[in-house]
């Protein structure tokens, strides 16, 4: 059934790829169209923008949600940072409704009556109520930060985990041969958690392509398409503009990006499981 | 600089570090709250009124009771979060035993690839479902949408299970063989009551993915089955300005899922957080 519900339409995906659909009265039709979908999406301005802000949004989320977290679960692990009550506080974001989170945000950044302007006004850094959602680019990071928020804990306790997996006599030794903590930090933690940042890194490449919910309750898109990333776009083409063979291929281009993330995840996992084989013989 | 004053004032930073982050984490969560038990009336001034005097629970009430839409949705997403959450486990358990025990060949491979399927876009396995199930009359139904997100909390609930069916020894299978069991009494006598903790997290896991969900949701359902986060999203888009009501109705949907997980947050730090880094 798993095969059924997965397989199948990957398939039928790769194949309305080819096909220009049309809706036709008790059902829907196609037509063999080649290649057309995807040389459409090279000349699609849409398409282009899509893209571009894709990159844009899953290289900041990474590269922001990797290196708090790392910072957060540093944190978590200093010997007052243990107690159970922190990890308990970081399970609350990460639990709350996505759509939630984006309702929240919204609030957050309602240009009149929202808190972000209000403390920014009363801290003397803005002269002037900001519309967080107005311009372009001001919305695609809105969308980022609110994000970033709530990807931030999950990856921070995996990162966590992977803390409480390295050996605390390499700490003692290295202390022992007098590393410094930065040493210690550069040369012990680092190289220990290195199989965990890797999984962190492409996990949330995948997540930032699949944010659907944010954008849909905050800009729909919009403003002028600055918040359409590709996963909307194959959203909006299917089942707004009813485009069924283009969107298709969108989504189709999307699902390319994301196996080729999922082979680095698969292969970053792979090794580390015959090692511990190897160890456990 | 003595060393003991070093140590001071590097605890101080620590605590400093560790109260950012609370203020960090948790102040959007509770400004929502709060606000979510404000008048409108205290929310639209600037800066706004927050006093305890102006607490109420009218919001909570508005959105309860006017409008029968976002209740619809909470009925909707328990069943269909139950049902997904009661399959997966049932369907979960016996794959990822078998898995686990009757050394399939290429077990680890198929893992892997169930691992993969997460790793799609839903939009791919959107577009083509949406045509079949409109053929079929799935759209807008409760098994059309638990059959979508069985898809997605299978894997990772055969993944949860066959971690820890793996770490329980084969003696006691084998002890239970010698007194006469079949592998299936061996199976529900003995490996499923141990492993109830583990099922917890995969349960609580799949329930939790399957109540937030909100893509799949706004593509296939239309009426009659809107989950909670589809009535939410809309009704913000309705309704922008009534704020508090809002932000009510966003926390009775997010009440379930964060008590369940801080409820059962031993499992879900253990089963599947570290599940993610040990592969």
């Amino acid at each position: 059934m798993l095969a059924a519900v997965l397989a199948y339409p990957i398939g039928m995906s790769i194949y309305l790829g080819f096909q220009d659909v049309t809706i036709a009265p008790g059902g829907f039709s196609g037509t063999f169209v080649g290649l057309d979908n995807y040389t459409r999406t090279l000349s699609d301005p849409a398409f282009a923008m899509a893209f571009r802000n894709s990159v844009y949004f899953t290289f900041v989320e990474v590269v922001a949600v990797v290196l708090l977290s790392l910072a957060v679960a540093l944190l978590l692990n200093t010997p007052t940072g243990r107690n159970g009550l922190f990890r308990v506080i970081l399970l609350i974001p990460w639990a709350l409704a996505p759509v939630a989170n984006a309702v929240l945000w919204k609030w957050i950044y309602n240009a009149n009556y929202g808190i972000l302007n209000v403390i920014l006004l009363q801290l003397g850094l803005i002269d002037e109520k900001v519309v967080w959602l107005g311009d372009p680019f001001l919305a695609l990071n809105a969308i980022l930060l609110a994000d970033i928020w709530k990807a931030i804990p999950f990856i921070a306790l995996l990162l966590l985990a992977g803390l409480q997996n390295v050996p605390g006599y390499l700490y003692r030794a290295a202390r022992l041969d007098g590393a410094s903590t930065w040493q210690r930090f550069r040369f012990v933690t680092l190289p220990g958690l290195r199989v965990p940042i890797l999984i962190a890194i492409v996990l949330q490449s995948i997540w930032a392509l699949k944010v659907f919910d944010l954008i849909f309750v905050l800009t729909k898109g919009g403003p002028g398409d600055g918040t359409v990333l590709l996963n909307f776009l194959a959203w909006r083409v299917t089942f707004n503009f009813l485009d069924i063979g283009y969107g298709a291929a969108i989504a189709n281009i999307l699902f390319l990006l994301m196996f080729l993330l999922a082979l680095a995840y698969v292969r970053t996992l792979d090794p580390n499981r015959a090692l511990r084989k190897r160890a456990a013989r | 600089m003595s060393r003991r004053t070093r140590r001071g004032l590097a605890r101080a930073a620590v605590w400093l570090l560790l109260g950012m982050f609370i203020v960090l984490a948790l102040g959007p969560v509770a400004w929502g709250v709060v606000t979510s038990l404000m008048p409108l009336s205290a929310l639209t001034t600037v800066p706004p009124e927050i006093s305890l005097a102006n607490v109420t629970l009218d919001n909570y009430q508005e959105v309860l009771l006017s409008d029968q839409s976002l209740t619809r949705g909470l009925v909707n997403s328990a069943i269909i979060a139950t049902l997904t959450a009661v399959i997966s486990l049932s369907l979960g358990s016996a794959a990822a035993y078998a898995l686990s025990r009757l050394q399939v060949v290429g077990a680890n491979k198929m893992l892997l690839g169930i691992l993969a399927t997460q790793m799609f876009p839903g939009i791919v396995i959107a577009i083509p479902l949406f045509l079949v199930f409109s053929q079929i009359g799935l759209i807008d139904t409760y098994p059309g949408l638990v059959i979508i997100y069985l898809s997605f909390t299978l894997p990772i609930v055969i993944w949860i299970l066959k971690g820890f069916f793996d770490a329980i020894p084969p003696q006691l299978e084998r002890a239970a063989a010698v007194d006469g069991a079949s592998p299936f009494q061996v199976f529900r006598l003995v490996i499923l009551p141990i492993s109830l903790p583990a099922l917890f997290a995969a349960g609580v896991f799949a329930f939790i993915e399957s109540w937030n969900e909100f893509f799949f949701a706004i593509i296939f359902t239309r009426i009659s089955v809107k989950t909670a986060p589809i009535a939410i999203a809309e009704f913000s888009g309705q309704y922008q300005t009534l704020y508090g009501q809002m932000l009510a109705a966003a926390v009775l949907a997010s009440i379930p899922v964060v008590v369940l997980a801080i409820i059962f947050r031993r499992f879900i730090l253990e089963g599947f957080v570290e599940g993610a880094v040990k592969g």
